[in-house]
Formats: C-alpha cells, sequence, structure tokens
C-alpha cells in the first residue's frame, strides 16, 4: 500500500478495484487519513483533500459519487462549496461534518443542502449508513 | 427734648430712634412714625395711604418685587435699600421687614423698621455687612453648619496637659471613653436650617443645647478624636470622610469640617461644617461593585473559552484514533485480515495519541505561572500595603481591620507579587465569609510572628461563621468553592504559592470565627535558595 502526501492532498494508487470514488476534505490531516482509510476499510476508493481549494483542482469533481467535507476550513469553507457545487449545478451529495456545536451554524448546514450533517466526534457507522444512502440516490 | 406721655399706644413709636412703617399687603402705607418723617421728609398726612415703594423709589439688586417674594416665603427680611427723600436725596437705609400673621396664620401686613445709614461711618458699615453675610452664608448654604460649645471640652483638654499628658493621641488610644466624654461635653449653640432637614430634626429648636454624641456612630469615634487632636495641635482647621448618624436612625456619608476661628477662639466656640456625600459615596460603591462583577466574569469566560479551545483541539486527534481503530477493526475482521492496513492505522493511532498529549502538555506550559522571583522584603510592609490596597473592600463589608505586626521581623524571602496575592486572596475570602453569613461585629485581625529561627508566621483571623468540618480537609483543593460565583481556585493557587516558597498554609477554627495562618522562610536564604525554588 503506497500513499502519497502531496500539499494536504493525499492520494493511494489505484489497486481498490471498485471503481466508487469518495471525497474528503478536512484540513486536519490525520482526522483526513482516518477517514479516507475508514471509507476504503468499507471497500470503497476515497481520496483525501486538506482544503476545498485542493479538491476543486484534484479535477474530482466529476468523478467522486459523494463528497464528505468539515465544515470549518481555512480559505473555503464547507458551506461554500456547497454553494459553488450548486452554482456549477453538480449534484454530487455532501455530507458535512463540524466539531463545532453553536446552533446557528449548524442551522446553516442543515440548510444547505447537504445530505446530512455529521457531528464530530461521530461512530463509523453512522458515515458509512450517509455513504450508503448518498450512493443510493 | 420733654415730651408729653403719649396718648395712644401707637404714638411710642414716635420715641423710637428708627424709622417705623407698617404696610398693608397692597403695599400702602398705614403707619408711619416721627422718625420716618425726619429721614424721607414727608409728613405723615401725605405718607399714609399711599404706596411705599412708590412714593420712596425703592431700590434692591435683587429687585423690590424679588425680595418680596422672600419675605412671603421665610416671613422676614434684612437688607439695605436706596431710597429717594422728599427733597429728592439718595437715602442708604439699613431695613428690617416682618410678615404679621393672623391667628390662623393668614398675613396681615408687614411692619418695616429702617435706619439711615447714609453718613454712616464706612467700617462700622463694612463689620455689618459681614455680619449679615455671615448670618446669610450660615443659613442659605446647602451645607449643613454648627457652631458648637467646646470651652468645656477645652477645660477637659487642659487638665490633661496639667496632668502632665504631651501625647493626646497617644492618650486617646489607651483612654477610648475620654472621646464620648468629649463629646457629651460638646453642645449645639446654633445650627441652620440645612441641618434640621439633613438630620430629621423638628426645628432648630430641638438641636440647640443638645450635646453631639448621639451624632456621631462608634465607627467614625477616630474621626471626633482626630479632631481632638488637630485642635490641641493647634491646626486651624480639620476635614475628614466620615458617616454620621441623625436623629431618625439613619448614618449618612459626609465631608466633615471643623475650624476654630480665631474670634471664637476667646468664647471656646468652634464651626463644623458637613456635607452629604451620601448618593456619590453609593454610586461610587455601586461602581466598584460592577468592577468587581466585571473581572469575575471576565475571569468566567476567559475560562469557558479556554475550555471550549482545549477541547477542540484534544477534540480532533481523540476523533482520528477513534476513527483509524474503527477501520483498523474492519481490516482485521475480513476473511483475510490486511495486517499490512492495521500496522499502518496504529501507527497513526500512535502518532494522533503523542499530539493530543503534546497539545495537553503545551496548554498546561502556558497555564503554569513564572518561576517565583524571591527578593528580600519585609512582610509587615508587604501586608500593610496589601490592607491599602483593600481598602474600599474593607469600608463596603464595613469590616474594622487590625493589624498587630511584630516589630524586629527578619526580612522575608519571597515572590513580591505573589505573596501579596495570597495575603489580598486569604483578606478577601474572611471579608465575604463574614459578609455572606451577615455576621454583625465584622473583624478581621492580620498578626505577624517569628516561628522558629528562620521562619514567619502570618495569621488572619476573621470574626465570620468559620469552616464546616467537612470543608477543612477539601479547602484548599481546585474547583472547591462554597461561594455562589466562586470558581474555588483561590485557596489552591494560594497554597501552591506557599508550598513553592517552601512554606505552609493552614485553615483552623477558633471560638470565634475562622483562622488562616501560612509561614514563610525568612532571609537572607542560601545561595541555592532559588535552584530549590524552581
Amino acid at each position: 500500500m503506497m500513499l502519497r502526501v502531496i500539499c494536504g492532498h493525499v492520494q493511494e494508487d489505484f489497486r481498490v478495484p471498485d471503481d466508487i470514488l469518495i471525497s474528503v476534505i478536512d484540513d486536519d490531516e490525520s482526522l483526513c487519513l482516518a477517514m479516507v482509510g475508514l471509507i476504503r476499510s468499507f471497500g470503497y476508493r476515497a481520496s483525501g483533500h486538506g482544503s476545498a481549494e485542493a479538491f476543486l483542482r484534484s479535477g474530482e469533481m466529476a468523478r467522486a459519487r459523494c463528497i464528505v467535507t468539515d465544515i470549518h476550513m481555512a480559505g473555503l469553507n464547507g458551506l461554500e462549496l456547497k454553494q459553488l457545487l450548486d452554482e456549477q449545478e453538480c449534484h454530487v451529495p455532501v455530507i458535512m461534518m463540524t466539531a463545532r456545536t453553536e446552533e446557528a451554524l449548524l442551522m446553516r448546514a442543515r440548510e444547505s443542502g447537504a445530505l446530512c450533517l455529521l457531528q464530530k466526534p461521530f461512530p463509523a457507522d453512522a458515515l458509512i449508513g450517509w455513504i450508503d444512502k448518498a450512493l443510493a440516490t | 427734648m420733654i415730651r408729653s406721655a403719649p396718648e395712644r399706644p401707637e404714638d411710642i413709636l414716635d420715641l423710637v430712634t428708627e424709622s417705623v412703617i407698617v404696610r398693608g399687603l397692597d403695599g400702602r402705607i398705614r403707619l408711619w412714625n416721627d422718625m420716618s418723617e425726619t429721614i424721607y421728609g414727608w409728613r405723615r398726612e401725605n405718607a399714609l395711604g399711599r404706596p411705599l415703594h412708590g412714593l420712596l423709589h425703592s431700590h434692591h439688586p435683587l429687585t423690590i418685587a424679588g425680595i418680596e417674594s422672600l419675605l412671603a416665603e421665610k416671613g422676614v427680611w434684612e437688607g439695605e435699600l436706596t431710597r429717594s427723600t422728599a427733597d429728592g436725596r439718595e437715602v442708604r437705609i439699613e431695613t428690617r421687614w416682618i410678615m404679621r400673621r393672623d391667628d390662623h396664620g393668614r398675613p396681615v401686613d408687614i411692619v418695616e423698621t429702617g435706619r439711615d445709614m447714609t453718613h454712616f461711618p464706612e467700617l462700622e458699615l463694612e463689620t455689618r455687612l459681614n455680619t449679615h453675610r455671615y448670618r446669610n452664608l450660615f443659613q442659605a448654604m446647602a451645607a449643613s453648619f454648627w457652631e458648637l460649645d467646646f470651652s468645656l471640652v477645652r477645660r477637659m483638654i487642659e487638665d490633661l496637659v496639667n496632668d502632665g499628658v504631651r501625647d493626646l493621641r497617644a492618650y486617646l488610644a489607651a483612654h477610648p471613653d475620654f472621646i464620648r466624654r468629649a463629646m457629651a461635653a460638646t453642645h449645639v449653640i446654633d445650627v441652620n436650617e440645612k441641618t434640621v432637614q439633613l438630620f430629621g430634626a423638628q426645628g432648630r429648636a430641638q438641636l440647640r443645647g443638645m450635646n453631639v454624641a448621639p451624632f456621631w456612630p462608634c465607627a467614625s469615634e477616630y474621626i471626633y478624636a482626630q479632631a481632638l487632636v488637630a485642635a490641641f495641635e493647634s491646626r486651624p482647621h480639620y476635614i475628614a470622610e466620615t458617616k454620621v448618624a441623625t436623629l431618625d436612625g439613619r448614618e449618612i456619608d459626609v465631608i466633615f469640617t471643623v475650624c476654630w476661628p480665631t474670634e471664637h477662639k476667646g468664647r471656646g466656640s468652634v464651626l463644623v461644617g458637613i456635607i452629604d456625600i451620601s448618593e456619590q459615596v453609593a454610586a461610587r460603591a455601586a461602581l466598584e461593585r460592577i468592577r468587581a462583577e466585571l473581572a469575575h466574569a471576565a475571569r468566567v469566560s476567559i475560562l469557558g473559552e479556554l475550555v471550549a479551545s482545549i477541547a477542540h483541539e484534544v477534540n480532533q486527534p481523540l476523533a482520528a484514533i477513534a476513527t483509524n481503530g474503527e477501520a483498523g477493526l474492519r481490516w482485521l475482521a475480513r476473511p483475510e485480515p490486511d495486517v499490512e492496513e492495521v500496522r499502518m492505522l496504529t501507527g497513526r493511532m500512535v502518532a494522533d495519541a503523542r499530539r493530543a498529549a503534546d497539545i495537553i502538555a503545551r496548554i498546561r506550559g502556558m497555564a503554569a505561572k513564572r518561576a517565583p522571583e524571591p527578593t528580600l522584603m519585609s512582610l509587615n510592609g508587604l501586608i500593610e500595603e496589601a490592607m491599602l490596597f483593600l481598602r474600599h473592600e474593607r469600608q463596603a463589608h464595613d469590616v474594622a481591620l487590625t493589624l498587630d505586626l511584630a516589630p524586629d521581623l527578619p526580612p522575608l524571602r519571597a515572590d513580591r507579587t505573589q505573596v501579596q496575592q495570597v495575603v489580598v486572596n486569604l483578606a478577601v475570602n474572611a471579608m465575604q465569609a463574614m459578609n455572606q453569613a451577615g455576621s454583625p461585629e465584622r473583624a478581621l485581625k492580620v498578626r505577624t510572628r517569628p516561628a522558629g529561627p528562620a521562619t514567619l508566621l502570618c495569621e488572619m483571623e476573621d470574626s465570620g461563621p468559620g469552616i464546616p468540618p467537612d470543608h477543612l480537609e477539601r479547602l484548599f483543593d481546585s474547583f472547591f468553592t462554597t461561594k455562589e460565583s466562586g470558581l474555588g481556585i483561590g485557596l489552591s493557587i494560594c497554597r501552591s504559592i506557599i508550598e513553592a516558597h517552601g512554606g505552609e498554609i493552614r485553615a483552623a477554627n477558633l471560638p470565634g470565627g475562622a483562622c488562616f495562618s501560612f509561614t514563610l522562610p525568612a532571609g537572607p536564604a542560601p545561595a541555592d535558595h532559588a535552584a530549590i525554588v524552581e
């Protein structure tokens, strides 16, 4: 298993046979890696990005079947990313995550059109359950 | 001049050497005596029935209407008028007007007596004017004024001097009862209207002849004593902020001034001025309270922010560990466990756990107080300074402070700011405990003693409710508090500071309150002391 980390952009090699790609965006590098690892353990392909900008540069937008993103990040945040995707008529389901608890922020996340909002820390089953739902749409 | 006995009672007025004029409420002249004819040049038959002020062109800087309304308000007016005589000369008349009333208190007429001052010697005029001014000042000021008979007290002090007393301050400290006796011997000669109002008296008559003892609460006795000392040392005046008692049982904050006017010296009377500052004092107290509350709120909110950011910082690696752990379990649960994946995930978990530990270490480093900077200083001086710092708090809680500081203590070797923090913290705790328990007698005693060859002891006793026995054990623990809004870190910080200096801190109950004590090493310390502190 090879792992390359370039500018916060984490990508594994293509040994996982399945064709379904899940993009993970979180500016906490180790948490990003951990989630990529977790999603892979369920048999999906996953790639991690340290920022929304890195994700947009990667060109994965057209290929990803589901985007899992943190809300609070430097640069473009999760809510802004979702808005940008909407503007570009990209209808990939988005799962949002946050460690914050401010009610106003949570409300905005729920109203953003995201598939769901996961509050960190969350159990692995919850994430996988939502990814399954996203892929079923 | 020989005159026959007057036939009518008002003819007696013709014998008077002042002008006497009675006018009705309409201002028309009803009575005009011989002296009025002499001064103004109008004969009685020409004056009677005419408006007084029109006839004589009365003039006053306040306007005639102005002084008429003063008269209507007070019932009496005195002052100097300018008038014209029948032959057009200008005269200065010193007059006194009195409004007469019937049995129902309704005004009937106005009696005026007047004296021609036109040719009066200037000096005498000046003296009269001064007396008048003084009387006006005494009555009209918004301050309370007292003229007091101090002659008996002067005699009491003279007796002391004859008995060999040279230091009145020391004598009063040793014989506090003298102060009350001196108060009882100080009598009120006169007061102004403002005094009647401020002290809730029925009238000036009630206050005249009283002694001043009832106006001095016990806590203010020392102010009276200091005024005595000022008199004894022939200082011209004394001024202080204090509390005085009113006749209706209130206590008010005032500025108290006393002076011994030179022209009154022979008669032994003193002048006291009292200005009510209760509103200012209340505003100041409210400000202090708000400041204290704000400081506390700031401390609490800073703590809240700190906790939230620590929680977030630590949560991230913990979430990563949990996620990696779950992923690892899944790889292991596969029919063919992928050991390589699990090895990598476990490596990440170890790294994240280390990261969490680093965050904790960093926070601890941030919160840790700077190392003590020991210097040599006087423990007594440090305590006196701390008590000065707490003066407002002490007054607010009405706490009597006694300092019993051992002279000739060896110097203390410690971090000045930190030890001061301990002293202030213990004193504030004591005052708050007495306040919270509503203790009627609030006394704080601070004592210093040598305790062993190279150890200093400070004890702080209060007259509060004491410490519940089951609290004694936990008193110095972090986050232990009995105060509604307390954080419970004050005493634990005190203990850290004292122990870092190589001392000990203890709490105990006394028959009438609690006692906190701490020891600290006396200096100069051995050369490697600083290293031990580190």
